[in-house]
Protein backbone atom coordinates (compact mmCIF):
# COMPACT_ATOMS: atom_id res chain seq x y z
CA UNK A 1 0.00 0.00 0.00
CA UNK A 2 0.96 3.29 -1.09
CA UNK A 3 -0.32 7.01 -0.04
CA UNK A 4 -1.56 8.89 -2.78
CA UNK A 5 -1.30 12.51 -3.12
CA UNK A 6 -2.42 14.74 -6.18
CA UNK A 7 -2.13 18.06 -6.38
CA UNK A 8 -3.52 19.64 -9.39
CA UNK A 9 -2.55 23.17 -10.47
CA UNK A 10 -4.54 25.86 -11.59
CA UNK A 11 -5.03 29.74 -11.91
CA UNK A 12 -7.33 32.41 -11.59
CA UNK A 13 -6.91 36.21 -12.84
CA UNK A 14 -9.12 38.55 -10.52
CA UNK A 15 -10.65 41.28 -12.67
CA UNK A 16 -9.24 44.77 -11.90
CA UNK A 17 -11.11 47.56 -11.09
CA UNK A 18 -11.46 50.30 -13.74
CA UNK A 19 -8.09 52.16 -13.90
CA UNK A 20 -5.96 49.86 -12.35
CA UNK A 21 -3.02 47.52 -13.68
CA UNK A 22 -4.21 44.06 -14.69
CA UNK A 23 -3.77 41.56 -11.90
CA UNK A 24 -1.50 38.32 -11.38
CA UNK A 25 -3.50 35.51 -12.02
CA UNK A 26 -3.87 33.79 -8.50
CA UNK A 27 -2.11 30.14 -8.24
CA UNK A 28 -5.16 27.62 -6.76
CA UNK A 29 -3.51 24.24 -5.77
CA UNK A 30 -6.36 21.56 -5.53
CA UNK A 31 -4.88 19.05 -2.88
CA UNK A 32 -6.00 15.48 -2.92
CA UNK A 33 -5.31 12.55 -0.89
CA UNK A 34 -3.14 11.51 1.89
CA UNK A 35 -0.37 14.42 2.88
CA UNK A 36 2.02 12.53 5.21
CA UNK A 37 6.35 12.13 4.87
CA UNK A 38 6.47 10.22 1.93
CA UNK A 39 4.09 12.74 -0.26
CA UNK A 40 4.94 16.06 1.37
CA UNK A 41 7.26 16.64 -1.28
CA UNK A 42 4.79 16.68 -3.69
CA UNK A 43 3.06 19.87 -1.93
CA UNK A 44 5.75 21.56 -1.64
CA UNK A 45 6.83 21.53 -5.31
CA UNK A 46 3.60 22.48 -6.03
CA UNK A 47 4.25 25.40 -3.54
CA UNK A 48 7.62 26.43 -4.73
CA UNK A 49 6.40 26.56 -8.55
CA UNK A 50 3.38 28.63 -7.15
CA UNK A 51 5.70 30.88 -5.22
CA UNK A 52 7.85 31.67 -7.96
CA UNK A 53 5.48 32.89 -9.75
CA UNK A 54 5.55 36.17 -7.87
CA UNK A 55 1.81 36.44 -6.72
CA UNK A 56 1.14 37.43 -3.37
CA UNK A 57 -1.81 34.78 -2.50
CA UNK A 58 -1.91 31.27 -3.25
CA UNK A 59 -4.83 29.33 -2.45
CA UNK A 60 -4.74 25.79 -1.35
CA UNK A 61 -8.01 24.08 -1.89
CA UNK A 62 -8.04 20.99 0.65
CA UNK A 63 -11.00 19.89 0.56
CA UNK A 64 -9.93 16.06 -0.83
CA UNK A 65 -7.15 16.05 2.19
CA UNK A 66 -8.14 12.99 3.75
CA UNK A 67 -5.11 12.93 6.12
CA UNK A 68 -2.75 15.84 7.29
CA UNK A 69 0.69 15.32 9.58
CA UNK A 70 3.39 17.52 11.00
CA UNK A 71 5.25 17.29 7.62
CA UNK A 72 2.07 18.89 5.67
CA UNK A 73 1.65 21.34 8.53
CA UNK A 74 5.24 22.54 8.42
CA UNK A 75 5.27 22.42 4.67
CA UNK A 76 2.20 25.36 4.42
CA UNK A 77 3.46 27.05 7.83
CA UNK A 78 7.24 27.40 5.43
CA UNK A 79 5.51 28.79 2.43
CA UNK A 80 3.22 31.27 4.72
CA UNK A 81 6.27 32.52 5.75
CA UNK A 82 7.55 33.15 2.55
CA UNK A 83 4.27 34.43 1.09
CA UNK A 84 4.03 36.66 3.96
CA UNK A 85 7.51 38.55 3.76
CA UNK A 86 6.25 40.07 0.11
CA UNK A 87 3.26 40.95 2.22
CA UNK A 88 0.86 38.05 0.39
CA UNK A 89 -1.02 35.37 2.00
CA UNK A 90 -1.89 31.34 1.47
CA UNK A 91 -5.34 31.03 1.99
CA UNK A 92 -6.92 27.47 3.17
CA UNK A 93 -10.48 26.48 1.99
CA UNK A 94 -12.39 23.75 2.70
CA UNK A 95 -10.87 21.79 5.19
CA UNK A 96 -11.94 18.62 5.87
CA UNK A 97 -13.05 17.58 9.81
CA UNK A 98 -9.91 15.84 10.29
CA UNK A 99 -7.23 18.81 8.69
CA UNK A 100 -9.26 20.80 10.99
CA UNK A 101 -9.19 18.79 14.01
CA UNK A 102 -5.26 18.72 13.35
CA UNK A 103 -4.83 22.19 12.77
CA UNK A 104 -6.55 22.97 15.74
CA UNK A 105 -4.53 20.74 17.90
CA UNK A 106 -1.16 22.73 17.31
CA UNK A 107 -2.83 25.76 16.81
CA UNK A 108 -2.36 26.64 13.27
CA UNK A 109 -6.19 27.75 12.31
CA UNK A 110 -5.17 30.84 14.21
CA UNK A 111 -2.21 31.27 12.31
CA UNK A 112 -4.00 30.61 8.80
CA UNK A 113 -6.49 32.22 6.58
CA UNK A 114 -9.26 29.65 6.44
CA UNK A 115 -12.02 29.90 4.25
CA UNK A 116 -15.33 27.54 3.79
CA UNK A 117 -15.76 27.43 0.02
CA UNK A 118 -13.21 28.13 -2.50
CA UNK A 119 -15.06 31.07 -3.58
CA UNK A 120 -15.00 32.32 -0.34
CA UNK A 121 -11.16 31.98 -0.21
CA UNK A 122 -10.80 33.50 -4.28
CA UNK A 123 -12.46 36.78 -3.09
CA UNK A 124 -10.46 37.21 -0.28
CA UNK A 125 -7.34 36.28 -3.02
CA UNK A 126 -8.59 38.75 -5.31
CA UNK A 127 -8.43 41.40 -2.16
CA UNK A 128 -4.80 40.99 -1.70
CA UNK A 129 -3.23 43.71 -3.38
CA UNK B 1 -11.10 -10.43 25.48
CA UNK B 2 -8.00 -8.52 23.99
CA UNK B 3 -6.91 -9.12 20.59
CA UNK B 4 -2.67 -8.82 19.33
CA UNK B 5 -1.94 -8.08 16.00
CA UNK B 6 1.93 -7.55 15.10
CA UNK B 7 3.06 -5.94 12.03
CA UNK B 8 7.22 -5.59 10.90
CA UNK B 9 8.15 -3.16 8.12
CA UNK B 10 10.91 -1.60 6.96
CA UNK B 11 11.98 2.06 8.28
CA UNK B 12 10.83 3.70 5.01
CA UNK B 13 8.41 6.87 4.69
CA UNK B 14 6.58 4.84 1.54
CA UNK B 15 5.53 2.17 4.55
CA UNK B 16 4.05 5.26 6.33
CA UNK B 17 0.18 4.49 5.11
CA UNK B 18 0.30 0.81 5.41
CA UNK B 19 1.29 1.31 9.25
CA UNK B 20 -1.72 4.18 9.08
CA UNK B 21 -4.12 0.78 7.47
CA UNK B 22 -3.01 -1.45 9.98
CA UNK B 23 -3.45 0.74 13.51
CA UNK B 24 -6.74 2.15 11.96
CA UNK B 25 -7.96 -1.67 11.33
CA UNK B 26 -7.23 -1.83 15.21
CA UNK B 27 -8.85 1.36 16.47
CA UNK B 28 -12.32 0.73 14.51
CA UNK B 29 -12.13 -2.78 15.84
CA UNK B 30 -11.82 -1.31 19.71
CA UNK B 31 -14.46 0.84 18.76
CA UNK B 32 -13.03 4.56 18.34
CA UNK B 33 -14.91 6.72 15.91
CA UNK B 34 -13.57 8.80 13.00
CA UNK B 35 -12.24 11.42 14.21
CA UNK B 36 -10.32 9.61 17.27
CA UNK B 37 -8.83 6.78 14.41
CA UNK B 38 -7.74 9.55 12.67
CA UNK B 39 -5.38 11.17 15.83
CA UNK B 40 -4.61 7.29 16.56
CA UNK B 41 -3.22 6.88 13.36
CA UNK B 42 -1.46 10.37 13.89
CA UNK B 43 0.35 9.61 16.49
CA UNK B 44 1.50 6.59 15.15
CA UNK B 45 2.50 8.27 11.91
CA UNK B 46 4.52 10.71 13.84
CA UNK B 47 6.17 8.29 15.84
CA UNK B 48 7.22 6.17 12.83
CA UNK B 49 8.33 9.40 11.27
CA UNK B 50 10.69 10.52 14.38
CA UNK B 51 11.72 6.50 14.19
CA UNK B 52 12.86 6.52 10.52
CA UNK B 53 13.77 10.20 10.41
CA UNK B 54 15.88 9.93 13.78
CA UNK B 55 16.49 6.78 15.10
CA UNK B 56 17.54 4.81 11.95
CA UNK B 57 18.47 8.56 10.11
CA UNK B 58 17.72 7.19 6.86
CA UNK B 59 19.34 3.68 6.94
CA UNK B 60 18.04 0.62 6.54
CA UNK B 61 15.96 -0.89 10.00
CA UNK B 62 12.85 -2.16 10.85
CA UNK B 63 9.43 -1.07 13.19
CA UNK B 64 7.99 -3.56 14.98
CA UNK B 65 4.55 -2.87 15.59
CA UNK B 66 1.89 -4.37 17.98
CA UNK B 67 -1.92 -3.19 18.37
CA UNK B 68 -3.29 -5.02 21.45
CA UNK B 69 -7.27 -4.09 20.70
CA UNK B 70 -9.72 -4.51 23.89
CA UNK B 71 -13.14 -3.74 22.36
CA UNK B 72 -15.22 -0.83 24.28
CA UNK B 73 -12.15 -0.68 26.04
CA UNK B 74 -8.76 0.43 24.52
CA UNK B 75 -6.20 0.57 21.79
CA UNK B 76 -2.41 -0.12 23.13
CA UNK B 77 0.58 -0.02 20.35
CA UNK B 78 3.90 -0.52 20.81
CA UNK B 79 6.59 0.27 18.59
CA UNK B 80 9.79 -1.38 18.74
CA UNK B 81 12.87 -0.10 17.01
CA UNK B 82 16.91 -0.54 16.54
CA UNK B 83 17.87 2.80 16.01
CA UNK B 84 19.44 5.84 18.23
CA UNK B 85 17.80 6.37 21.30
CA UNK B 86 17.16 10.03 22.52
CA UNK B 87 15.80 12.04 24.89
CA UNK B 88 12.36 13.38 24.81
CA UNK B 89 12.93 15.45 27.76
CA UNK B 90 15.74 17.48 25.14
CA UNK B 91 12.93 17.71 22.15
CA UNK B 92 11.80 21.42 22.14
CA UNK B 93 8.35 21.69 23.67
CA UNK B 94 5.90 22.65 21.36
CA UNK B 95 3.65 25.68 22.12
CA UNK B 96 0.93 27.08 20.12
CA UNK B 97 1.57 29.94 18.98
CA UNK B 98 -0.95 33.32 18.01
CA UNK B 99 1.38 34.74 15.36
CA UNK B 100 3.29 33.32 12.62
CA UNK B 101 6.30 35.30 13.38
CA UNK B 102 7.12 33.63 16.71
CA UNK B 103 5.34 29.98 15.51
CA UNK B 104 8.01 27.19 16.21
CA UNK B 105 8.37 23.61 14.13
CA UNK B 106 10.03 21.96 16.50
CA UNK B 107 8.55 18.97 18.44
CA UNK B 108 5.39 19.47 16.10
CA UNK B 109 5.59 15.64 16.21
CA UNK B 110 5.63 14.99 19.52
CA UNK B 111 3.35 17.67 20.80
CA UNK B 112 0.45 15.86 18.41
CA UNK B 113 1.45 12.11 19.86
CA UNK B 114 0.79 13.72 23.68
CA UNK B 115 -2.73 15.58 22.26
CA UNK B 116 -3.58 12.03 20.37
CA UNK B 117 -3.01 9.61 22.66
CA UNK B 118 -3.81 8.87 26.91
CA UNK B 119 -1.03 7.56 28.02
CA UNK B 120 2.69 7.36 26.36
CA UNK B 121 5.88 5.77 27.60
CA UNK B 122 9.59 5.90 26.07
CA UNK B 123 12.02 3.09 26.95
CA UNK B 124 15.46 3.00 24.99
CA UNK B 125 18.15 0.32 24.62
CA UNK B 126 15.58 -2.40 26.42
CA UNK B 127 18.14 -5.47 26.49
CA UNK B 128 17.09 -7.72 23.42
CA UNK B 129 14.96 -5.37 22.26
CA UNK B 130 15.97 -1.86 21.57
CA UNK B 131 13.70 1.33 21.80
CA UNK B 132 10.07 0.73 22.93
CA UNK B 133 7.05 2.85 22.65
CA UNK B 134 3.74 2.17 24.11
CA UNK B 135 1.18 4.44 24.11
CA UNK B 136 -2.63 3.60 24.93
CA UNK B 137 -5.87 4.90 24.12
CA UNK B 138 -9.06 4.55 26.18
CA UNK B 139 -12.46 4.54 24.59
Amino acid sequence: MIATLNVRESSFAPVAPDGEAPRKPIPVLTVAGRLDASTVNILERALMRALMQGTKAVIIDAGEITYISSSGLRVMLTARRQVRERGGDIILCALSPNVRDVMNMVGFTALFTVHESLDSARNAAARIK
Amino acid sequence: MSTIRQLVVPAKHDQLAQIASFVAHGAEEAGFEEGLVNRIELAVDEACSNIIDHAYEGTMGFIQLEVTVEVRGSLKIILIDQGHSFDPNEVPVYKPCQTLDNARIGGLGLHLMRQAMDDICFEFNVPGLGNRLTMVKYL
